[in-house]
């Protein structure tokens, strides 16, 4: 099992992010490198690709509120 | 590079050639609108921009471009498609918006394409830039040969597209040469009351590129600031701003009476026609026969394409419907 | 294998100008920000890095320079893609659209072809002002010599852009700014999102979409006004129990009259919602093209929703008031029905 994570480095400040749309639903085969789903802060948004190929759990739906660090989704 | 006799002979023969198209046009044109005159009656209707006077901007600078090259020419096209090769005939047609046309009647006088000499018109001032500059854009990206050239009047040099075109011309480096007739009128604005600069030449410095001003219409200077243009431009060192001194001899279209134009400018306009045909004479290039010879030639030429205009038929209205989108080739 | 993909309208189209920039080398794009900015409105998002400076042009702030210039590489062969982010923007750039682009082919008696892609963004709903927010739909599509389309949902997006690149006539893609999906213009319309093939597919011009089959009433709407339909169309159904049908052109130039037509005949009645201005706009001309053909097919007088020939005024309650909401459409809906 692997978890999807936004990654530290996908913006700079101590801010809230927002998944803007997931990809792919739970239940998806998804294969490492796939946009899995596009996240903004502020202005800005960011690709999160897949870190592993797998069976896809998503945690956080489309619009929830995120930090850095936080585990949105599963690929088993 | 200076022109050879040869190619001095040839460029007379162009003056004359688009000279004689011209006159018989002018003759044409005012022969069936009198005495009520009427832009939508006669052989030849709507508004002609004739080239009279101007021609050595064409025939000085066209012996440089081969068929790799591109022009864009503007609203006063005659003297450009003469001096590029077009068919008489074929423009002839277009004039009197027959059948057998360029454009088979579509485009008219402001509207002459020919793929085959890569030749194209916009009727709207500075507009013909953009897409040259746009065809050496293209070239540059395939590394392709082929430069592209755009002619236009002086008064053009005042429209915004001219800033944004020649800017971006300088931006990218572009094979690309700007030629600037300088006639010195705008339809019946002079240059002086529209242009804050004596040369448009001078503009050059403000985008990085070259610029040249030639005086006097010369067909041998001409000939030779086009070569350091053409030159620059195939070497990869850029775009030119080539201005040409030279007479609007019959006004700014057909029926303009030019009242706005001071006599002695009017009575110190040099026709071309003589002027390069004494030259030559005086310097041992040309003899009195021979062009005499070019002139008789030329003039039966015009006549054979005007007729050629004058005996086909007219488009059918239907064909009014024809070629309107290119739909997917690919 | 992964699974099917659900995809913003942004992203897809994207996708379409991706593969046709990877295929042919004479698909190139030019526009301002497109390189490493990747367009205002994220239509050349990661372009840049993919191709590099010279297939993802910056150019300066000069429109009608830049698209006299697309004109002319366009006529020399290549395919340029042409990335205006606001359409708000021809009128400094008009002439070259409407002289030099759209005239070219016609003019030239089919000579010389212009097959060149110009990229707007259209719209409003987000409290820009006036000046970033029209649609001018009707002043694209009124001139001739150009196709203009206008997709709604993601998979449309991009079998329209592959239709697009592909085409050898000079195309106006039209992309509703709210519709795109990107962000900064919140999260997407659920609508707009659809399931995309990875491979390649084109859409024909001139064929409508329709959205949903009903018997009491037909929308037409486009692209941003597609989904105020849809969600109006929900209301009605689940409150009055109306069955609507809607009807996308996905393509305003060439206009697919017929399909219209076919559903007027059936539900007899006909709303037209469009964003841009309401008189001599894209409402009319659907209206004429039912009423010169057949009026009998109508049993009432059909209606227009759009913007009520008002600048858009920043404020957001009076912009919602002149936008063609969904509210609006259930609204002159109902008085259609005599609910």
């Amino acid at each position: 099992m692997v978890e999807v994570i936004i990654p530290n480095d996908m913006w700079e400040e101590d801010l809230e992010g927002v998944i803007v749309t997931w990809i792919y639903k739970t239940g998806a085969t998804v294969s490492e490198g796939d946009v899995l789903c596009e996240v903004m802060v502020e202005k800005s948004q960011s690709d999160l690709l897949a870190p592993a190929t797998g069976i896809l759990t998503i945690i956080e739906d489309a619009e929830a509120i995120v930090k850095r660090g936080q585990v949105i989704a599963r690929i088993e | 590079m200076k022109p050879t006799a040869a190619q001095r002979k040839a460029m007379y023969s162009d003056i004359v050639r688009s000279r004689e198209f011209d006159d018989r046009v002018l003759e044409l044109y005012f022969a069936d609108k009198m005495p009520v005159f009427d832009l939508a009656k006669g052989v030849i209707p709507g508004e002609i921009h004739s080239s009279h006077g101007q021609e050595p901007c064409a025939a000085g600078t066209m012996p440089h471009l081969t068929l790799e090259d591109t022009i864009t020419s503007n609203h006063r096209p005659h003297h450009h498609a003469i001096c590029r090769g077009l068919d008489l005939n074929k423009l002839a047609a277009e004039l009197m918006g027959k059948k057998t046309g360029y454009c088979a009647g579509k485009g008219g006088h402001m509207h002459i394409y020919s793929v085959e000499h890569k030749f194209s018109c916009s009727g709207i001032i500075a507009e013909g830039m953009g897409p040259a500059a746009g065809v050496a854009l293209a070239n540059k990206m395939r590394e392709q040969d082929g430069i592209a050239v755009s002619y236009m009047g002086e008064a053009a040099a005042n429209q915004g597209a001219f800033h944004e075109v020649m800017n971006m011309a300088g931006v990218y480096t572009l094979p690309y040469i700007c030629i600037i007739e300088d006639n010195n009128w705008g339809v019946s604005v002079s240059k002086k009351a529209s242009t804050a600069i004596e040369r448009n030449s001078e503009r050059a410095a403000s985008y990085g590129v070259y610029g040249e001003y030639v005086e006097n219409n010369d067909c041998d200077l001409i000939f030779e600031a086009m070569s350091r243009c053409v030159d620059r431009a195939r070497s990869g060192q850029g775009a030119s701003i080539l201005e040409i001194q030279t007479y609007r001899l019959k006004g700014h279209m057909h029926g303009d009476q030019m009242a706005y134009v001071p006599e002695e400018e009017v009575a110190a306009m040099k026709d071309c026609v003589i002027e390069y045909r004494n030259k030559l004479i005086s310097e041992g290039v040309l003899t009195e026969k021979e062009a005499e010879e070019i002139v008789s030639q030329q003039k039966s030429e015009v006549d054979a394409a005007i007729q050629f205009g004058l005996d086909s038929p007219y488009p059918d209205p239907e064909d009014a419907f024809q070629n309107t989108y290119a739909g997917v080739s690919k | 294998m992964s699974s099917e993909r659900t995809l913003t309208v942004a992203r897809a189209g994207r996708e379409a100008v991706m593969w046709e920039m990877q295929n042919d080398p004479s698909v190139f794009m030019l526009g301002e920000d497109v390189f490493a900015f990747g367009g205002v409105f994220g239509t050349a998002d990661g372009l840049g890095e993919m191709f590099g400076p010279d297939r993802i042009l910056d150019t300066p702030i000069s429109e009608t320079g830049f698209i006299g210039l697309a004109t002319g590489a366009a006529m020399a062969g290549m395919r340029p893609i042409v990335e205006l982010a606001f359409v708000d923007f021809i009128g400094v750039c008009y002439n070259a659209i409407v002289n030099l682009a759209a005239k070219h082919y016609y003019l030239s008696n089919g000579q010389v072809k212009v097959p060149m892609v110009l990229m707007l963004g259209s719209g409003g709903g987000y409290n820009n002002g006036a000046q970033h927010s029209q649609s001018l739909l009707a002043s694209l599509a009124h001139m001739p010599g150009s196709v203009v389309v206008t997709p709604s949902n993601a998979y449309d997006a991009k079998g329209l852009m592959h239709s697009a690149i592909r085409s050898d006539d000079f195309v106006i893609y039209s992309g509703q700014k709210k519709v795109a999906g990107v962000g900064m213009l919140g999260t997407p319309i659920k609508t707009s999102m659809s399931v995309v093939p990875d491979e390649p597919y084109t859409i024909p011009f001139g064929v409508a979409n329709i959205v949903q089959e009903g018997t009491d009433l037909t929308m037409v709407g486009v692209s941003w006004t597609v989904h105020q339909c849809i969600e109006a169309a929900e209301r009605l159904q689940s409150e009055h129990n109306v069955s609507v049908e809607i009807i996308d052109p996905r393509t305003v130039v060439p206009l697919d009259r017929d399909a219209i037509f076919d559903s007027v005949k059936k539900t007899g009645k006909l709303l037209v919602a469009d964003e841009d201005y309401q008189s001599f706009g894209f409402t009319g001309e659907v209206i004429a093209s039912v009423v010169e053909r057949d009026p009998s097919v109508l049993s009432c007088a059909p209606v227009r929703v759009a913007n009520p020939d008002l600048n858009i005024p920043y404020s957001r309650p009076m912009e919602l008031r002149v936008l063609p909401t969904a509210d609006r459409i259930v609204e002159e809906s109902k008085k259609m029905l005599g609910l």
